[in-house]
């Protein structure tokens, strides 16, 4: 009878083992992060979709994950200071590329292979950053109650065409970072020479400008506008809640790269790996990609019509001066 | 103890060798004791971060890093003459708002206070209700409602009136003055109102008697009266206008009309990375103007006699009896607050109620939700968050205030030396953009010996430096009208400065007072700017939180917060002004 119960024991914790996978290899990293009791994550990933995957971090390891939300200039900007005040109060960073190789280079962050990251192909790993775990990418939004999807612009050349003057709605490109990083990327869809026409032509429609990419799509979703440079996800996003929008399927679409990385001096070291490696599981790029976002993952999609067929094209990555003359450059031709 | 005895008690030290040296005689006075603490604190407050953020404006790197001494960021501030033409539109658009939410303010406080109008205490409690609802959320109402594609008001235009198109553009100069001059409106409400609450109508009485009319009495007693409140809140709102980014954001943008903020933004703040060196040259160049603008206005009042109102004489403000005018007063406070509150309330119920913001059409009364409030109910952040600003909210306006008429007895009543040094220091941290500011903030007090950063109380020192001014302006223009004879009776009976300021002065004081705290606790309920920066994920408060919905694309919840945030200032709000009347004495 004793023997029987030993076994039975036995199989159970060989049995439990199996149950989770991810953390089975890890064992020892879980337990000392457990020990650290939580982690600080500084993040621009949008809360819900943070929250979806921090919930069943939290459920699988009883580490309580403390998000600080903001844009991805202001999380760069408070984890700058703290680190130079010498008070990190950050386990992980999880924002796009640009800022991402500022705080590189200014030493805060530090590399960590995350066992995870085999499942991403390799040419989407940076060597100091990690995967690239999701792109968040720009493209044509409209309201197709307004616009039937028959009339509805085919390509980024059709937006020139004289039909769609003043339905045009985009942020503007002498201050939405984002949109100056998008328009100087457009060289990568249409060669240099043409796309230098396409952006005097695309000004001289004189678009509607706005703060930011989330008016942008919003100003489609009232019908002020009817059609939006924009997120491709807001259309899913806000397709979920009734929204009457759809977008344009470009083929070729620029976007941004996101990262997730460790904090140089992390106060909770082995919390923020152990969330790193869950971040890139397989079980969060599916919690993540069905709350609209495009992760990094094959054969893992929004569940938006199309969303297999976009390319994803990483815009450039400008350094402090090149935003700066670009900024400046587009005042004459958007401002005009 | 008897007047005698405390004659004696006073002159005994006095009769010491050290108390003869001037710095004795100055500290043997407890008013001296109260300008040097009070004096201490607010030079602290104010200048900590402010040293940080002049010296950043100064050096070619940012603070942590080592950097070397450069004009470089004042050159690309103020060299760049497309610089002047911007400045030209924000002189124009913070005069426009400022000046019609001082007339809208001036209206509305004179019908609710002075007048037997119909439904006046309503319309008193229900003015400062805009300053509750964050900025944001009222220039946004006005966009659904004035924009010329789809506008709800332009649309009853073309419905009912048969036009091509609505006449109103909410994207245009006077669109954007009047967007923000009712943002700014119930602000000068509340000091304009204070000051209305303590000013004694005999003169108004006298010139009646005298055979003046109504228009009469109102332009040639009462509003030159009100002079120093209708400046103080003409003051507070142009700077607020001038430095204001959200309207211009939202409407002047799509309007391609370009103000000052908005070259700020371009080049500092919303620059990648922020430079925050040319972000602290700017406020600077802002600093300045407004220190111009609070000499001007200690200027307009120094002749502080020539405004008192209040006197020892025993009279209380009285209702002036319009006739059958009551019923016109009633209309236009009626129409004021259609457009301070009901309409912008309107929307925000309507964003609150809608799966996803758009303009309602007959298909959209079918798909209303109450999933927003739910979610208000069911969130422990939330719930948490709301915890946090209430805490802040009561705390902070209170040290404010405290602190707020301290400072304005000393700067308005008394002669010591240095005293108007307190006025500027209270300025200096409101002058700078919110957003520079709450970085001088983080600079000075992540690295400070107490270890306040990352805790809530970070947040609140935070509010106390920035608002400060606000609860100043309200006390300072009612003390200005309390005459001295009340004080000095206090005096020659005895009563030593405290007793005095407690007993005497307070109770006077007390509208004004009230006045700062209510702007503050709605304030404060929903600021993020500077709190922003500042929290940390524990002590998260309400406006960060709505800011991030608002910045992941979720309306709804921010107006479903947004009222319910109004409901509960409404409510602190009523006790305050029950509190604050003078019948209640």
């Amino acid at each position: 009878m004793r023997e029987s119960i030993k076994v039975l024991a036995a199989f159970l914790i060989v049995l439990l083992s199996l149950v989770t996978p991810s953390y089975s290899q890890n064992a020892k990293l879980v337990e000392a992060a457990k020990k650290e009791g939580k982690v600080a994550a500084y993040g621009s990933l949008e809360s819900d979709n943070a929250d979806a995957v921090f919930q069943v971090f939290k459920k699988k390891t009883g580490i309580e994950v403390d998000y600080w939300r903001a844009s991805a200039t202001k999380v760069m900007d408070r984890a700058l200071t703290e680190y130079r005040a010498g008070k990190p109060l950050f386990d992980i960073i999880i924002t796009n590329d640009s800022p991402m190789q500022i705080m590189w280079k200014e030493g805060i962050l530090t590399k960590y292979d995350s066992p995870s990251a085999k499942d991403f192909t390799k040419d989407s790993i940076d060597p100091n950053l990690g995967p690239r775990y999701r792109n968040v990418i720009i493209g044509v939004a409209y309201n197709k109650s307004i616009i039937s999807p028959a009339e509805a612009p085919k390509s980024l050349e059709d937006l020139v065409k004289p039909q769609y003057r003043g339905k045009l709605v985009m942020p503007d490109p002498t201050q939405h970072t984002t949109t100056t990083q998008w328009v100087a990327s457009l060289e990568k869809l249409m060669g240099k020479e043409k796309a230098e026409k396409y952006i005097r032509d695309l000004a001289a429609q004189k678009p509607v400008l706005v703060e930011s990419l989330l008016p942008a799509a919003e100003r489609v979703t009232t019908g002020e506008t009817p059609i939006a440079i924009t997120y491709v996800k807001y259309v899913y996003m806000f397709g979920q809640k009734g929204a009457p929008l759809d977008y344009v399927r470009l083929g070729k679409m620029l976007g941004d790269g996101h990262y997730v990385t460790l904090g140089n001096k992390a106060p909770h070291p082995n919390a923020g790996k152990a969330l790193i490696d869950f971040f890139l599981s397989q079980e969060s790029m599916s919690i993540m990609a069905k709350t609209g976002e495009f992760v990094n993952r094959k054969g893992i999609y929004p569940p938006l019509p199309g969303a297999d067929k976009i390319q994803f094209v990483e815009m450039y990555d400008l350094d402090t001066k090149q935003y700066a003359e670009k900024k400046k450059e587009y005042q004459q031709i958007f401002l005009r | 103890m008897s007047a005698n005895e405390r004659t004696l008690s006073v002159e005994q030290p006095l009769a010491t060798a050290w108390n003869q040296t001037r710095v004795g005689a100055f500290l043997s006075q407890p008013i001296s004791w109260v300008f040097l603490i009070v004096g201490g604190i607010i030079a602290f407050l104010s200048l900590y971060p402010t040293i940080f953020l002049f010296y950043g404006s100064l050096v070619n790197a940012p603070l942590g890093v080592p950097g070397h001494f450069t004009l470089q960021n004042y050159v690309k501030a103020y060299g760049d003459s497309e610089a002047y033409p911007l400045l030209l539109n924000s002189f124009i658009f913070g005069l426009g708002a400022s000046g019609l939410s001082v007339v809208f303010a001036l209206a509305l406080a004179w019908i609710t206070i002075r007048t037997n109008a119909p439904f006046r205490r309503l319309f008193e409690l229900t003015a400062i209700i805009p300053n509750i609802l964050p900025p944001i959320l009222v220039a946004i109402s006005w966009v659904m409602l004035l924009n010329p594609s789809n506008g709800l008001i332009n649309g009853l235009f073309v419905k009912f009136f048969g036009m091509e198109k609505g006449p109103f553009n909410i994207y245009s100069i006077p669109g954007l003055i009047f967007v923000e001059a009712l943002i700014l409106t119930p602000l000068a409400f509340l000091i304009i109102a204070a000051a209305l609450k303590s000013m004694d109508p005999s003169l108004e009485e006298s010139a009646k008697t005298l055979g003046s009319g109504e228009l009469g009495v109102m332009s040639r007693i009462t509003f030159p009266l009100m002079r120093p409140a209708i400046l103080a809140a003409a003051t507070l709102n142009f700077v607020r206008a001038v430095e204001s980014f959200d309207t211009p954001a939202i409407i002047a943008l799509p309007a391609r009309i370009e103000v000052f903020t908005t070259k700020i933004w371009r080049e500092a703040l919303g620059s990648f990375p922020t430079n925050h060196n040319l972000a602290a040259a700017y406020g600077v160049g802002i600093l300045l103007v407004a220190l111009l603008f609070v000499y001007l206005y200690r200027r307009f009042t120094s002749q502080v006699e020539n405004f008192s109102t209040v006197t020892g004489k025993g009279f209380r403000p009285h209702q002036i009896d319009l006739g059958g005018w009551k019923y016109l007063a009633s209309a236009v406070a009626f129409l004021l607050l259609v457009l301070l509150v009901v309409l912008p309330i309107l929307v925000l119920l309507l964003v609150a109620i809608l799966p996803y913001y758009h303009v309602p059409t007959w298909e959209t009364w079918k798909h209303l939700t109450l999933d927003h409030f739910r979610y208000i109910w069911v969130t422990p952040r939330v719930h948490k968050a709301f915890g946090n600003s209430m805490l802040l909210a009561l705390l902070g306006a209170t040290i404010c205030m405290v602190l707020a008429s301290l400072a304005s007895y000393i700067t308005v009543r008394t002669k010591i030396a240095g005293r108007g040094l307190i006025e500027g220091l209270i300025f200096i941290p409101w002058a700078f953009p919110g957003t520079a500011l709450a970085l001088g903030l983080l600079w000075a007090y992540i690295d400070f010996p107490i270890p306040v950063y990352a805790t809530i109380w970070i947040i609140l020192i935070a509010y106390v430096t920035r608002f400060l001014p606000y609860g100043m302006r309200a006390v300072s223009s009612t003390i200005i009208q309390v005459h001295r004879e009340l004080e000095e009776a206090s005096v020659a009976c005895g009563a030593g400065f405290m007793a005095t300021f407690r007993r005497v002065l307070i109770p006077m004081m007390r509208p004004g007072v009230m006045a700062g705290w209510i702007i503050l606790v709605t304030i404060f309920m929903r600021e993020f700017s500077a709190t922003l920066f500042l929290y940390s994920p524990g002590s998260e408060p309400l406006g960060p939180l709505m800011y991030f919905l608002y910045l992941d694309g979720m309306r709804g919840r921010v107006a479903a917060i947004g009222l319910v945030i109004s409901v509960i200032s409404v409510i602190l709000i009523a006790f305050a002004q029950r509190y604050s009347r003078w019948e209640t004495k």
